[in-house]
């Protein structure tokens, strides 16, 4: 068994590569968990390349704790594989997978100085004493933590201590490194500080990384592809331009950012969202006639204008009444109350559109929108105002059933 | 100046109810504790430092004293051992009867002394439930030095116990696993990352294992036999003494004992912050 870890930590073994596809450096397969009789993951496949960030974003509770620790080995699955380097792994122990473990409060172990700590693994390895000092050493440097080298890891701040944690597990050349939650315990300043920081770090050792986390923004700068996870399943994985631009479902929008939802019906290629009709994207879904769709929007693609005349190629979609304005820093958020009224004479008594979600079913709930600070300079809008609104870019979704919602939950 | 007094005690700080309340704390303690242990001292060097001396060397103290040391000392490294065994096992596993065995460690401390080694003694003695299968092949555990180690442990039992499990309840589970992922054995986390967590509470629980031992008395006079010279420890030394009317010889024994535990809690009170147990 230890010949086998070893041979493992020193020279990954590549699976001779298919004209030059670089094969991925971590791949789950199939993976689903049950505790009991609950569970809690759902066939998850993913693969991580070399060098590759990507997040795992979900709610807490959503699993992605579950698959971190599972990659590590820190827990088994009921279905699937976990290979590393294209090996299988998914029946070793977690001290013979070579992963890097970055825990929530970073584990760093209390006993043992910033020196011994990042030396662990290779001590453990039964590395000679000069070598483990070597590395050690260059890893200090690489973390710019040279001046703290002698002190407890109760005598570090919270970024200090993570950065020890980060070489700790470099010591030992991890095929994979996996965050768990990362910038949870630090505050908010420091947090954004850090990722960057991480960011280059890993860019520069060019190991790949799965980072788990419940904040958007972390995951949108973190990540070179996100994986959205739902109640066990993932949503949709992509780069974070995706996910954010093409949400392939209504959770995927309204967890990663804001997202305004209308139903609407498809008639002859178009969907009808109350008066407006909106032509279907190129590429969207096929949808049947008269299918119930969701219209999804971001509140920053929302145009507003105070006539009816909206910039070239951009339909009106409808008319409303200011509510609500605030000053959000960067930008101006209202709340508008769209109008009823306009009922295309083909759709009879079809109320402007329908929400089935809220109990304000049947009745107009208010749309978000923000403007960005140049236009609320130009143009200031009051409450009462009534504008016009036009949308930029829009996705258009089939409604999703209910009856595997009502499962999920 | 009638003025001037409201001001002062506001400036200075002055209370009358601290010095009160010190000085009565410290008189109530006075014939409770104070003036017994002073006594001890006084009357023990009554008749100067040379009596003693010549007390403290006799071959039967000092056996006594001997015995009371090496009885305590296996105790306490068996119920150290056991200590860490059992939190480790009652505090990473969950079964069912758990919460029963937690009890009945600690129950031994709650037990009259007199009642264990007479219980002791309903085992290991010659009619003993156990004692009965050594006594014909001519093992007689009952009134020697492994008697008196084995009331120790009973008496000692859940007291490392005690200190040890709390620090393994609170013991973060990600350290083990962080040591497990960087590709540690169970035994090398063990020993690299719990053990050093639980220096502190080994050693206080150590401490206290070997202080409560040293001066147990009612379960070693059971099952020792209290033989002066082979099975007589410092406590039952002292009893013997003083029931002859020897009281020089009691007492210098007594200061050794009372010397020797103020020693151990002194550590334990002063070696706090090196101990991290608080």
């Amino acid at each position: 068994m230890k010949a086998k870890a070893a041979m493992i930590m020193e020279t990954p073994v590549h699976p001779i590569s298919k004209e030059g596809t670089q094969p991925p450096a971590a791949s789950i397969v199939g993976i689903s968990k049950r505790f009991g009789k609950t569970s809690v993951l759902e066939n998850i496949s993913f693969d991580v390349a070399e060098g590759e960030a990507l997040v795992l974003l979900g709610a807490s509770g959503s699993g992605k704790t579950t698959i971190l620790r599972i990659i590590a080995g820190l827990e088994q699955p009921y279905t699937g594989k976990v290979i590393l380097q294209g090996k299988d792994v998914t029946e070793l122990p977690a001290r013979e997978r070579g992963v890097g473990v970055i825990f929530q409060a970073y584990a760093l172990f209390p006993k043992m100085t910033v020196e011994r700590n990042i030396g662990y693994g290779l001590k453990i390895r039964k590395r000679r004493r000069k070598e483990i000092k070597e590395k050690v050493k260059e890893l200090l440097s690489l973390v710019q933590l040279e001046e703290h080298r002698k002190k407890y890891p109760s005598q570090l701040s919270g970024g200090q201590q993570q950065r020890v944690a980060i070489a700790r597990t470099l010591a030992y050349d991890p095929e994979v490194l996996l965050f768990d939650e990362p910038f949870g315990a630090l505050d908010a300043q420091t947090r954004v500080h850090l990722r960057r920081e991480i960011r280059a770090l890993l860019k520069k050792v060019n190991v790949p990384a799965i980072f788990i986390t419940h904040d958007q923004e972390e995951a949108l700068e973190l990540g070179d592809r996100i994986a959205v996870i739902n109640v066990g399943h993932i949503e949709q994985i992509g780069t974070p331009a995706d996910v954010y631009n093409k949400p392939a479902t209504e959770y995927v929008a309204t967890f990663l950012g804001a997202a305004n939802i209308m139903d609407g019906v498809v008639r002859g290629g178009q969907v009808e969202v109350g008066s407006a009709r909106i032509p279907l994207p190129a590429g969207a879904h096929e949808f049947s006639e008269g299918a119930i769709v969701k219209l999804i929007f971001r509140p920053e693609d929302v145009l507003l204008g105070k006539t009816q005349e909206l910039p070239a190629g951009l339909g009106c979609l409808s008319a409303g009444i200011i509510e609500e304005t605030s000053f959000v820093g960067a930008y101006e958020r209202l709340r508008i109350r769209l109008e009823r009224s306009g009922n295309s004479g083909d759709l009879g008594d079809t109320p402007f559109y329908l929400t089935t979600e809220t109990p304000e079913s049947q009745s107009a709930k208010p749309i978000i929108a923000t403007r960005p600070k140049p236009e609320t300079l130009s143009t200031s809008l009051r409450i009462g105002d009534r504008v016009f609104l036009g949308l930029t870019s829009f996705t258009i979704l089939p409604k999703e059933s209910r009856t595997k919602k009502g499962l999920a939950e | 100046m009638s003025t001037m007094i409201p001001t002062m005690r506001h400036v200075r700080g002055f209370d009358v109810a601290r010095p009160l309340s010190i000085g009565m704390l410290v008189l109530m303690m006075l014939p409770l504790v104070f003036l017994p242990l002073a006594s001890i001292f006084w009357f023990g060097t009554l008749d100067g430092l040379g009596s003693f001396w010549a007390a403290l060397n006799a071959p039967e103290a000092i056996f006594a004293l001997k015995l009371s040391m090496v009885t305590s000392f296996w105790a306490t490294v068996f119920n150290v051992l056991f200590g860490l065994f059992a939190a480790y096992v009652l505090s990473r596993y969950n079964f069912w009867g758990r919460n029963a065995l937690i009890v009945t460690i600690s129950l031994p401390t709650a037990i009259p002394t007199a009642v264990a080694g007479f219980a002791l003694l309903l085992v290991w003695g010659p009619y003993g439930l156990l004692g009965r299968f050594l006594q014909p092949h001519g093992i007689q555990l009952m009134f020697t030095a492994g008697a008196i180690i084995l009331a120790n442990i009973f008496v000692t039992f859940p007291l490392a116990f005690g200190v040890i499990k709390p620090v393994f309840d609170t013991m973060s589970r990600s350290l083990e696993e962080a040591s497990a992922t960087i590709g540690a054995t169970r035994w090398q986390t063990f020993w690299h990352v719990t053990l050093p967590s639980l220096r502190g509470a080994i050693v206080s629980g150590a401490l206290l294992t070997f202080a409560r031992a040293v001066g147990e008395f009612g379960s070693t006079i059971l099952v020792s036999g209290n033989l002066a010279g082979r099975t007589q420890t410092a406590p039952l030394y002292i009893f013997a003494k003083f029931n002859e009317g020897q009281i020089e010889a009691a007492n210098a024994i007594a200061i050794v004992l009372a010397l020797f535990s103020f020693l151990i809690f002194s550590v334990l009170f002063f070696a706090r912050d090196w101990l991290d147990v608080d």
